[in-house]
């Protein structure tokens, strides 16, 4: 394990002059640096805009028809009618409908990337059921093409997840969707981490067939028990450490433990819990397993049972992210019904998520979502647009801990907003302009909005090997 | 063991029906005694180049098409007014694994592939109706599929069979339909190997077909000159061994010679596109190319050399150096520079979705009857079936839509495979309604 290398130590000189009964004098207090790797994002040129006479659906459940949305200085200002105001750039919003920036929870861009060689493969550290130390920003390259595709189909925030192999798979990290160089370029700043937890057939298979623990679906448990064990001791430790410092005794700090700063964080309420974990009574248990530990579960990702506990899920204040149609792809995906997240959304209180866990589908949230409300409408429920839009902006936001920042078209949120050239629960709908924090970053009419990859540069072109008529995009 | 033997009785019928009909190399699709049927007063997607047709309707009888808009006012049991909607042809889904697997990670649900599985591998012994997947696929509105090997460590994969969606012991329309081969980037190894592999498959069982041939003749010259000789010498002509009767596997190579197999072939990089087309040429073969990630950069050798394409309309992430350029345009680039295109959606338990691939693909610049004959017409064009058009004569495999066939608010409302009507309710509805019922007794009582 490293000890503590002098550049963590931060010197607190508030030393022992008030009623130390130890004589010792103290040693430089130990602190550790919780954001090493700071986001050095920064917003594209902005435009204060007004985007005129366009359908509007807020993400907090209203429409609003022939609506205006203003924002200024990437932040939103105004939602309503007949807004009038001078110098801005003016949008005609005829015939658009305008939502909030799509969300997508669950992301592997960048650290399962395209082209999928294995040099550029870097999601999941199969070495140890819990590598909690490891980090998915560490992994991510952020010139993956997906990103791109991703933001052409109106993905403004994107959490990107390590994979799921291990009990406890590391920290994810949530991203702006800008073209960066770097990933600290697209690192949301200040959102929480994540941590990726994994229910059920993975673990087992990966370590089972290494003759290795877990094996079985108890040795997950097993698992995971013995970690939150162990973090709450080492919760405990440093948490001794510094009421014995703030008495003025000298202690010894704890030994620095990368796995336990990150589960510390979960039981600290500094990082929110992100499970993959798809059937009902694992789900239930992993609640129970929150509590026993002090800490909440919070979001099921894949949840593909998530509708036969419903309400448990509503009660206990979680989310479940989920595919609108994927299964059969593994025994713990038999059980799907296509009006999944309408049914766990149903429930008072709830937090229904369509995510991607796809290079592919994160293209085209709007039509996952599209697929539930109108399944879901053939069989008994009434959801309108405007309510299904939450599944993809206002509930990501809060399973990712951002439902102050973004999510939706209020007062004072971030300008990500996507322009849809029709009712984007259309199979024909497109993502006409894309905007974070007020600043354009695609524009599907104007070459000048579409970024482009580092590794697609240079190939040569299909114009230049076989000049056929190319469709203009 | 019962229904074991029931369904390869009905199985080596059918493989004997198409053995008759490959010479044509059309799958004959409907051969159910249904009853007849009128459907009157629909909007007709015909998916042939009468295009669209208002207010029309459509005789069905013996489960096959027997008039489009008829004249005069037939006779049948059973008229259906569609009151204006969507008829199209049930949609075909190609390359599928339907029926051979029912959960994908568990290998002992997965009979689509085997290690030794070579170019003779049959894996329609393997088909299984009642998988759960049929019905689910049926809401998609597809009612019929190619079903393809994948095969193992052989490029020659194995072939394909046809299955209409009816869930019933008699679904496999034909078997050993087109041999399926893949090339193109290899993990180890060059891939100069496999193309290699093609070549001389062909060309050794074309000169064993010459040597037959000439040998055959010579034969025949010698016992024309050995007519005249003696009753002993007619003996050793009689005791001759007789030329080798052609191994199962040459006899497969030799129908594709014989233009009477297809060779689908999974490619993606230009290069590798480009060998095929010689391949073609130099063969004579009737040559379908899957997945063809880079085929815009060479549109116009495969419009030349008259190649089809069958390709995923969503893919568009260069996932290697094999498929640099292809991107959502791509379907509207290639039917635009005059290649034959379908479409597949290869995610077995999702090829439901495909309708909503064509959909994605008109909101990329392709017409809404190209991207419809992308999954009917064109299909069975491809494939050789004689279904996916509504049109005299063929398959009654028809689909009636809520509305646009294409859109997310859209869903079946009737659908028929061979004249016969079929539910698009699956387990999933019987899961659903089960959580959804309320009851004071655990959910497992809800039936």
């Amino acid at each position: 394990m490293p000890k503590y290398a002098p550049s963590l130590v931060m010197v607190a000189l508030s030393l022992s002059l008030s009623g130390c009964l130890n004589n010792e004098p103290q040693d430089a207090k130990v602190t550790l640096n919780k954001n090493p790797y700071p986001s050095t994002y920064h917003t594209l040129p902005q435009q204060n805009t007004l985007i005129k006479n366009a359908t509007v659906l807020t993400g907090t459940g209203e429409r609003i028809d022939h609506a205006d949305v203003l924002f200024v200085e990437g932040k939103i200002q105004q939602v309503g009618k007949n807004i009038s105001v001078d110098n801005v750039t003016i949008i005609d919003g005829k015939g658009k409908w305008v939502t909030p920036g799509i969300i997508d929870v669950h992301s592997h861009l960048g650290v399962y990337p395209s082209p999928s060689f294995e040099s550029n493969s870097d999601g999941n550290e199969m070495t140890n059921p819990n590598t909690s130390r490891v980090w998915a920003e560490h992994s991510v390259w952020p010139q993956d093409p997906g990103f791109n595709t991703a933001r052409a189909g109106g993905i403004t925030t994107l959490q990107i997840l390590p994979g799921s192999a291990n009990l406890f798979g590391g920290r994810g990290v949530t991203l702006k969707n800008v073209p960066s160089i770097t990933m600290q370029g697209m690192k949301y700043p200040h959102a929480p981490y994540g941590l990726k937890m994994a229910c059920g057939e993975n673990p087992k298979r990966v370590y089972g067939s290494k003759h290795v623990s877990p094996a079985t679906r108890m040795g997950n448990m097993a698992g995971y028990r013995e970690a939150w064990a162990k973090a709450v001791e080492y919760k405990r430790a440093w948490e001794k450490y510094d009421a014995d410092y703030a008495a003025g005794k000298n202690p010894k700090a704890p030994e620095r433990d990368l796995t336990n700063d990150t589960l510390r964080g979960v039981l600290d309420g500094e990082i929110l819990i992100q499970n993959h974990c798809y059937k009902a009574e694992e789900m239930a248990m992993m609640i129970d397993l929150g509590k026993e530990f002090h800490y909440n579960a919070g979001t099921f990702h894949h949840a593909v049972e998530a509708y036969k506990i419903a309400d448990l899920l509503a009660e206990n204040g979680n989310c479940a992210a989920m595919w609108p149609d994927w299964w059969g792809f593994k025994m713990e995906a038999y059980d799907m019904v296509q009006e999944n997240v309408a049914i766990v959304d149903a429930a008072k209180n709830s937090c229904a998520i369509v995510h991607s866990d796809s290079g592919k589908t994160i293209q085209r949230l709007n039509q996952e979502a599209g697929k539930v409300m109108y399944r879901a409408n053939e069989h008994g429920f009434d959801i309108k647009p405007e309510h299904a839009i939450r599944w993809i902006t206002l509930n990501s936001a809060k399973a990712i801990g951002l439902n102050d920042k973004t999510g939706s078209l209020e007062q004072g949120k971030s300008a990500d907003i996507v322009i849809w050239n029709s009712d984007p629960f259309s199979v024909y709908a497109h993502a006409e302009q894309v905007f974070i924090d007020g600043a354009k970053v695609f524009d599907r009419n104007d070459e000048k909005y579409q970024s482009q990859s580092d590794f697609l540069v240079g190939q040569p072109s299909i114009s230049s090997v076989s000049p056929i008529k190319t469709i203009a995009q | 063991m019962k229904l074991n033997k029931e369904l390869s009785m009905t199985l080596s019928r059918k493989i004997a029906q198409f053995s008759l009909i490959a010479l044509t190399l059309v799958v004959a699709i409907g051969s159910a005694q249904a009853k007849s049927l009128l459907i009157i007063n629909a909007t007709i997607y015909t998916a042939t180049n009468q295009g669209v047709l208002e207010h029309a309707s459509v005789l069905v009888d013996n489960g096959k098409i027997v008039a489009v808009n008829p004249t005069d006012t037939p006779k049948s049991d059973e008229v259906f007014d569609a009151q204006g909607k969507i008829l199209t042809p049930g949609l075909i889904g190609a390359m599928s694994q339907l029926g051979l697997v029912e959960v994908s990670a568990i290998s002992s649900t997965r009979d689509a592939r085997d290690k030794k599985a070579k170019i003779t591998f049959d894996p329609s012994l393997a088909f299984n109706p009642l998988s759960t997947v049929i019905p689910y696929t049926r809401k998609g509105g597809i009612t019929s599929s190619i079903v393809g090997p994948s095969g193992g460590e052989s490029i020659f994969k194995g072939q394909t069979f046809v299955v209409d969606l009816s869930a019933k012991f008699d679904s496999v329309i034909a078997a050993n339909t087109a041999v399926v081969a893949v090339i193109g980037a290899k993990r180890k190894g060059s891939r100069a190997m496999a193309i290699q592999k093609l070549f001389n498959t062909f060309e050794d069982a074309e000169k064993k077909i010459a040597k037959a041939k000439k040998d055959k003749a010579d034969k025949a010259d010698k016992a024309k000159a050995d007519k005249v000789k003696t009753a002993k010498n007619k003996k050793k002509a009689k005791d001759a061994k007789p030329a080798a009767e052609p191994k199962r596997d040459e006899k497969i190579i030799n129908a594709m010679l014989a233009g009477k197999k297809s060779l689908l072939v999974y490619a993606d990089r230009a290069t590798d596109i480009l060998a095929l087309i010689k391949l073609k040429k130099r063969f004579k073969l009737d040559l379908v190319i899957l997945d063809a990630g880079d085929a815009e950069l060479v549109a116009k050798q495969l419009v030349a050399a008259k190649v089809p394409v069958v390709i995923d309309a969503m893919r568009d992430l260069p996932g290697s150096f094999d498929s640099l350029h292809v991107t959502l345009q791509t379907a509207a680039n290639l039917i635009n520079a005059g290649v034959k295109v379908a479409f597949f959606n290869q995610d077995t338990h999702n090829m439901y979705q495909l309708r909503f691939d064509a959909g994605n693909a008109v909101a990329n610049g392709v017409s809404k009857q190209a991207a419809l004959a992308a999954i009917t017409s064109n299909i069975a064009d491809i494939f050789h079936l004689n279904t996916g058009k509504v049109a005299k004569g063929q398959a009654a495999d028809l689909v009636l839509w809520s509305g646009d066939p294409f859109e997310l608010s859209t869903h079946v409302e009737k659908m028929w495979i061979a004249g016969d009507e079929y539910s698009t309710d699956a387990r999933q509805d019987k899961l659903r309604n089960r959580y959804l019922k309320k009851s004071e007794l655990p959910t497992a009582y809800n039936k």
